[in-house]
C-alpha cells in the first residue's frame, strides 16, 4: 500500500465512477467486485486519515503512510483463481506475447495460458494506478505497465499496453503495427501451445481466432499451421514497420522519463493542416 | 446566412446555445422533407425532445442503453487486434490486398479528443496522397447545415490503393438468412449517406473527385444469429439525391421563416400553453412516421387528431380532397352534400358505409 490520503480519496471516486459504469452495462459480477474494492480503499483511507492525526501533535510529517507491509495493493483483489497481483497477471500475459496488446487480448492470453479470470475493466484503472505510482516514486518498481507510443506523436496510443523494460522501438505503434501485432501474438500463442503438453480449451478456442483472420490459417489443423500462415504474412509488412518504429524511437531520445513511459500528451490546440 | 435570419432562428430558440444536428438528426430530415415546423425548429437548434417535455408531451424516444452497449461491443469486436475480422472481410469482398492493413487511429489525438483537433488530423490523414492508409477508425468529419459545421464521426473509412473510399458502417442489428430489419437497414443507409456527402466534400477540398467516395457504403453487421460479421454492400445514390435536396432547403431558411410569425419564441421559460399555440403557428405535417424520428411527434399527433392526413399516407391519399375525419363520415352517412371536388370520394364512402351496413347490420 503506498498510496498517499489524496490518491486514495482519487482511487475511491474512480471506483464509484466505474461502478455506475459497471452498473449501466449490467455486469453484475463486476459491481460486487468493485464494491469490495471500494470498502478495502474507505477503510484505507480511514487508517490514512487515523495516521494523520495521531502524527500531528508530534510532527506535521508527510502524509504518505506504509502500513502493513503485507498488505497485497488494492489492484490485486477481486481477480478470481490467481493469488499475483493484476500486475504481474498482465506481465506475464504481455511477455508471452512479446508485443503491446489491448485489454481484451491480455485477459484472453491470460485465461488460456494462466487459467485466471482478470476482470477487462479493471485494466483501465491499472494504467492510471501505474502513471500515478510512477510519478510519486520513479523507477521504484522493476517494470511499469505503460500505454504503447503512437508512432507520428509518441502520444499514449489508445488502449494499448506494454511494459516498460522493452526497447522503446518495441513499444512504438505505426500504421502497420497493429497487424504486425496481430500475426506476432499469433506465432507466439501457437508456439505456447506447442510446448503445453495439455493445452486448455480457452488456448485453443483463442488460436482458432487468430486461424480464421490469417489467410492460410485455416488450411491444415494444429499450432504449426497458423504460426506458418502468419509468419508468411508477417513477411509482407515486417520490414515496413520495422523502419517507421525505429525512426519513431530515434525521436523518443528527447522525451523526459514520464513522457518515453506513458506518452506525450497532446494540449496545445496548435495542429496545422497540411497543404492538400 | 445573414444576421437578420439568424437573429430570428434566435429568438425562435428561446437564445443560448442552438443544438447541434448529428448524423442521426441529419438523416431524420429526410423521413418528413415536406414538414416546415421540423425544417424551422431544426434549423433554429431548438432541443426538441426538451420542448415536448415542456409542454406536456414528452418523446418516448431515443436510443436504448442495451442496443448501445450491443452497438458498441460488437464494433469492438469487429475492431479488435488491428481490425482482424474486418481486414479478412474486405480482403474477401473489397479485394484488398495482402499489404493493405495500414490503420490509422483517429479516436484522438495524442491522447486528446477535441474535436476540432480530430478534424484536423483526419484531413491531414485521409489527404495525403503520397503514402495513403487504408483503414481509418472513427474519424472526424464535418458538414455544414444550415450555416453550422456539425461534426460526423463515421466508424470507419476503408481505402483501397488504385481504388475508393468506402464508408463502413457497423450495425449491430442481424441480418438472418439474408434478410433484415427494412427500416434499419434504411437508417443506416441514410445515415451513411450523410457520411458519404461530408467525405466527398472533405477531399473534394484536397483536390480528389466526388467519384473517390464510393456510393456503395459497406454495412457490417452479425450474421445469423451468432456474432461473426459479415458484409452487406449498400447502394446509397438514391439517399445521396434526397439529402441534397433536403439541405438545400434547409440553406433557404429564409422562405420559410417568412411563414412564420415574427413574434414567435420557444423559450423553455415560457409558459407551456403559449409555447403549444406558438408552435402551432408553424406549418407541421404530421405522418404516423413521425413517432420514429421526430421528439415532437405526439405534439403533433395530438393537435393532428381528427384529420384524415394522422392515419398515414395511404389513407390520406384514398380520401385526397377531405381534410378531416368528421367530414368523411357525414359524406359517407349522406348527411351532408359532397362538394365539386368530393364527389368520387363521397360515392366510394357512400358504397363502403351501406356494405357494413348490410354485413353487420344492427350490430353496427
Amino acid at each position: 500500500m503506498d498510496l498517499s490520503i489524496e490518491e486514495l480519496e482519487r482511487h475511491i471516486d474512480e471506483l464509484r465512477a466505474d461502478m455506475r459504469r459497471a452498473a449501466l452495462s449490467g455486469d453484475r459480477a463486476l459491481v460486487d467486485e468493485l464494491r469490495e474494492e471500494l470498502r478495502e480503499a474507505q477503510a484505507n483511507w480511514e487508517e490514512a486519515l487515523a495516521q494523520v492525526t495521531a502524527r500531528l501533535p508530534r510532527a506535521r510529517g508527510r502524509s504518505t503512510t506504509t502500513p502493513a507491509a503485507n498488505r497485497p495493493e488494492p489492484t490485486s483483489r477481486g481477480v478470481r483463481g490467481s493469488l499475483l497481483p493484476l500486475r504481474e497477471q498482465v506481465h506475464h500475459a504481455l511477455t508471452l506475447l512479446t508485443v503491446p496488446a489491448a485489454p481484451r487480448l491480455i485477459v484472453a492470453v491470460h485465461q488460456a495460458f494462466f487459467g485466471a479470470v482478470i476482470p477487462n475493466s479493471r485494466l483501465t484503472s491499472l494504467r492510471r494506478d501505474e502513471e500515478r505510482s510512477f510519478r510519486s516514486a520513479p523507477f521504484a518498481r522493476p517494470y511499469y505497465l505503460c500505454p504503447a507510443l503512437t508512432a507520428d506523436r509518441l502520444g499514449p496510443s489508445r488502449g494499448l499496453l506494454s511494459i516498460s523494460t522493452w526497447p522503446i522501438a518495441e513499444r512504438v505503434v505505426g500504421p502497420l503495427s497493429p497487424r504486425v501485432h496481430f500475426l506476432t501474438a499469433a506465432v507466439k500463442v501457437a508456439e505456447a501451445i506447442e510446448r503445453t503438453p495439455d493445452p486448455r480449451p480457452e488456448a485453443l478456442r483463442l488460436l482458432a481466432r487468430f486461424a480464421a483472420n490469417i489467410p492460410g490459417g485455416t488450411d491444415g489443423s494444429g499450432p504449426e499451421t497458423v504460426a506458418e500462415a502468419a509468419r508468411a504474412e508477417l513477411a509482407i509488412h515486417e520490414e515496413a514497420d520495422r523502419i517507421t518504429r525505429e525512426e519513431a524511437a530515434k525521436r523518443a531520445g528527447r522525451l523526459t522519463d514520464v513522457q518515453r513511459l506513458f506518452g506525450v500528451r497532446f494540449e496545445a490546440v496548435s495542429l496545422v493542416e497540411e497543404a492538400g | 446566412m445573414t444576421n437578420d435570419v439568424e437573429e430570428r432562428l434566435r429568438r425562435i430558440r428561446g437564445g443560448g446555445e442552438g443544438k447541434r444536428h448529428n448524423a442521426r438528426t441529419i438523416a431524420a430530415l429526410t423521413t418528413n422533407p415536406g414538414c416546415s415546423r421540423r425544417a424551422v425548429l431544426d434549423a433554429a437548434g431548438v432541443d426538441k425532445a426538451k420542448l415536448a417535455r415542456h409542454i406536456g408531451f414528452p418523446s418516448q424516444f431515443g436510443q436504448s442503453q442495451f442496443a448501445l452497449i450491443r452497438g458498441n461491443q460488437f464494433e469492438a469486436q469487429v475492431k479488435a487486434d488491428g481490425c482482424a475480422e474486418l481486414i479478412t472481410l474486405l480482403r474477401a469482398h473489397l479485394n484488398l490486398t495482402l499489404p493493405e492493413v495500414s490503420y490509422e487511429d483517429l479516436n484522438d489525438v495524442g491522447g486528446n479528443a477535441d474535436n476540432r483537433l480530430r478534424h484536423l488530423e483526419t484531413r491531414n490523414k485521409l489527404g495525403r496522397r503520397d503514402d495513403p492508409g487504408t483503414l481509418f477508425d472513427h474519424p472526424m468529419l464535418t458538414l455544414n447545415v444550415a450555416g453550422q459545421d456539425v461534426f460526423l464521426e463515421p466508424d470507419l473509412i476503408a481505402f483501397q490503393v488504385k481504388g475508393k473510399f468506402h464508408i463502413v458502417e457497423i450495425k449491430s442489428f442481424a441480418v438472418i438468412d439474408g434478410q433484415a430489419d427494412g427500416s434499419k437497414v434504411a437508417a443506416a443507409a441514410i445515415q451513411s449517406a450523410v457520411y458519404v456527402i461530408a467525405l466527398r466534400n472533405l477531399l473534394v477540398e484536397k483536390g480528389f473527385s466526388p467519384d473517390d467516395v464510393s456510393h456503395n457504403v459497406i454495412l457490417v453487421t452479425p450474421k445469423d444469429f451468432s456474432n461473426q460479421p459479415m458484409v452487406t454492400f449498400v447502394d446509397v445514390r438514391k439517399q445521396l439525391t434526397v439529402l441534397r435536396r433536403q439541405l438545400s432547403r434547409l440553406t433557404r431558411i429564409e422562405d420559410l421563416l417568412k411563414l412564420v410569425p415574427e413574434r414567435v419564441s420557444l423559450s423553455l421559460d415560457a409558459d407551456p400553453a403559449e409555447v403549444a399555440f406558438d408552435i402551432g403557428s408553424i406549418e407541421p405535417r404530421y405522418m404516423p412516421e413521425c413517432l420514429n424520428t421526430c421528439e415532437l411527434a405526439r405534439f403533433c399527433r395530438h393537435e393532428a387528431q381528427g384529420s384524415t392526413y394522422a392515419m398515414g399516407r395511404t389513407v390520406m391519399e384514398d380520401l385526397g380532397g377531405v381534410d378531416t375525419v368528421a367530414t368523411v363520415l357525414d359524406l359517407a352517412r349522406g348527411t351532408r352534400e359532397p362538394g365539386p371536388h368530393q364527389v368520387e370520394v363521397a360515392a366510394l364512402l357512400r358504397l363502403a358505409w351501406s356494405m357494413r351496413e348490410e354485413s353487420l347490420g344492427a350490430a353496427a
